[in-house]
């Protein structure tokens, strides 16, 4: 559905000039700062497929999407949307694509949400019977009754994401790239958004990229991550095999009642190779802070060996947070 | 898609983009009395040159007026369909160029009815100005009543004469984000310029007006035939292949500059 071969975007900006004829002379000027901002990416996305696309700021996430949506053009490389490339074919590529940016509204800003659903099913040639009936859906889904005659300008920041999911729906596109749909919200309206494109995805199995802070977003919608650092791709792979790849310890925090003795082989050492699965790595008054890895020791194994070194008083378990695990790749 | 369809979506979006600008109506009111106070200042200045000069280099101040008058009314024809070209700057430097590029239609079609102008304060300025110099020159015998679908038809050229200057300044700003110093230069210097007759300026001067930013075939050289019987009746076909010239080159540099945008960050 959606191949990139290689694609890379470099952004040449003139030196600007200070002065008289500022303008003019930047124009004329060879001096240019040269960003790489994409440097050589491929992959292949399959029908159906829902994939998180994320990165720290400044990774060339929007860039990408931006070149897959054909709005800039690759200084080399090529993508190729449902057979077509997207800046030799841009029109007949975008009728068939389907673009949320969360930082801008798609819809027009002064009128009430009714008069833009009416603009892009002209402007799509959605006829006036399938137009009702997909408005009809979202309508359900999204709950857009209650601000329907609201100017989209008085919206709230959740209503105009879900007006904007449901626009960028209504020319019934295969493929979707959501460049950040869930940035700002709070949790209930996040939870919204991800049940529509839960939804959209697996009942009516739409393509798409999904590009995020979040990673509850990723966690909860998409089958596939890839990881963008630095203008490469560091991970290309499935959610549970990027967690399991880095392995990241459980943190345990054991408060003992009366005196404990640790066992010498846990105390962490300079060399960490030790066979040891537990790691203590700080000791304060009665609580003692250790590591471990529950994928190689499952809990109970856990507690029984604390049991050996003392009275347990209480136990708190911390999981490593997904955001840390993605810290780690990044 | 044909063209009726694509004309259709056309009024569509001019008529959205009014219905957008009516919701602030006491904004649009005020923009559109002041807009029209500027004309008449801008008048009072064009019939104080007349007054004082009268003729110059041999052109008499009907004739000057009818430079004016043509040159007011193309433009006016121009920035009522295609103001937004003229700002482009705005959508490149705030990334808002973004939305059109997703749009299932030609970028500029989609650009153009983002902000419709009734410039009526133009359209009044610049009829009165025609029909005082047309009917004060038709009235010493000087052209006769053929001048005037002449003079509709040249104002049409012209205002595509313009369009294409203007569309090929703003490319630039696919290079360069800021353009309004060369707009300055190209649109507003120029167009100044050629309202008076272009014998008054060096030679230099004028071939740039005539050629490199063709101002000069929006009003000048078309009087040259229709007011003073020179040069011939093919002037006004070739100013049509001109224009359309004009046209193809800057929208061929468009498509190019398009593949040069570069958007902003989020």
């Amino acid at each position: 559905m959606i191949e990139v071969q290689d694609i890379r975007k470099s952004f040449k900006t003139p030196v600007v000039k200070e002065g008289r004829f500022s303008g003019i002379r930047t124009l004329f000027s060879r001096e240019y700062r040269i960003k790489e901002a994409v440097r050589g990416i491929s992959f292949k996305v399959d029908r159906g497929e829902f994939v998180g696309y994320i990165g720290p700021n400044g990774a060339g996430k929007s860039t990408t999407i931006k070149m897959l949506s054909g709005i800039l053009h690759p200084t080399s490389g090529e993508v190729i949307i449902g057979g077509m490339n997207p800046h030799r074919e841009r029109r007949a590529v975008v009728k068939r694509l389907g673009v949320v940016f969360g930082q801008r509204s798609q819809l027009w800003w002064d009128l009430p949400v009714r008069d833009s659903f009416d603009i892009l099913a002209k402007m799509y040639a959605v006829d006036e019977a399938d137009k009702v009936r997909r408005l009809e859906q979202f309508t359900e889904l999204l709950d857009l009754q209650a601000f329907w005659e609201t100017p989209v300008r008085k919206l709230s920041l959740g209503q105009r994401m879900r007006a904007d999911l449901a626009a960028a729906m209504l020319h019934d596109p295969d493929v979707l790239f959501l460049d950040e749909p869930t940035i700002g919200l709070d949790v209930n309206a996040k939870r919204n958004i991800r049940h529509f494109l839960k939804l959209i995805n697996e009942k009516f199995g739409k393509t798409i990229l999904l590009t995020t802070h979040d990673m509850d977003d990723i966690e909860q919608l998409c089958s596939r991550v890839m990881v963008i650092n630095e203008g490469r791709l560091s991970y290309d792979g499935t959610v549970r095999s990027l967690r399991d790849s880095i392995g990241l310890p459980t943190l345990i925090t054991v408060t003992f009642r009366g005196p404990f003795q640790i066992p010498e082989s846990f105390m962490a050492t300079g060399d960490s190779s030790t066979q040891a699965r537990i790691r203590v790595t700080r000791v304060l008054d009665q609580s003692v802070t250790i590591e471990a890895n529950r994928r190689e020791m499952n809990t109970l194994e856990i507690v029984k060996e604390l049991g050996k070194w003392g009275e347990l008083d209480d136990i708190d378990m911390q999981d490593p947070d997904f955001e840390d695990v993605i810290h780690k790749v990044y | 898609m044909t063209a009726k369809s694509w004309l259709s979506l056309y009024a569509l979006l001019i008529r959205t983009s009014i219905k957008s600008r009516m919701q602030y109506k006491f904004n649009f009111v005020l923009a559109s009395i002041l807009a029209a106070l500027i004309q008449i200042s801008e008048f009072l200045m064009v019939a104080i040159v007349l007054y004082k000069f009268g003729a110059i280099q041999g052109w008499s101040m009907h004739e000057i007026g009818y430079l004016f008058a043509v040159m007011t009314l193309s433009k006016t024809l121009y920035r009522t369909f295609a103001d937004e070209v003229h700002h482009l700057e705005k959508y490149l430097v705030n990334g808002e160029l973004d939305q059109l590029l997703t749009r299932p239609m030609p970028v500029l079609l989609a650009l153009m009815p983002q902000k419709f102008r009734i410039m009526l304060g133009e359209v009044l300025q610049g009829g009165f100005l025609l029909w005082w110099s047309l009917s004060g020159m038709m009235g010493s015998g000087q052209v006769g009543w053929s001048a005037v679908p002449q003079t509709l038809y040249i104002i049409l050229t012209g205002a595509v004469i313009l369009f294409s200057i203007g569309l090929a300044t703003a490319t630039f700003g696919f290079w360069t984000t800021r353009i309004t110093e060369l707009q300055n230069l190209t649109e507003d210097a120029a167009r100044t310029a050629a309202q008076y007759p272009l014998t008054l300026y060096p030679k230099w001067m004028s071939s740039i007006l005539l050629i490199l930013v063709p101002v000069g075939l929006v009003n000048y050289v078309p009087s040259l035939y229709i007011l003073r019987g020179e040069l011939g009746w093919w002037v006004l076909p070739a100013l049509a292949g001109a224009a359309l010239l004009c046209l193809a080159l800057s929208l061929k540099f468009w498509q190019f500059g398009l593949t040069k945008y570069q958007s902003t960050g989020s």
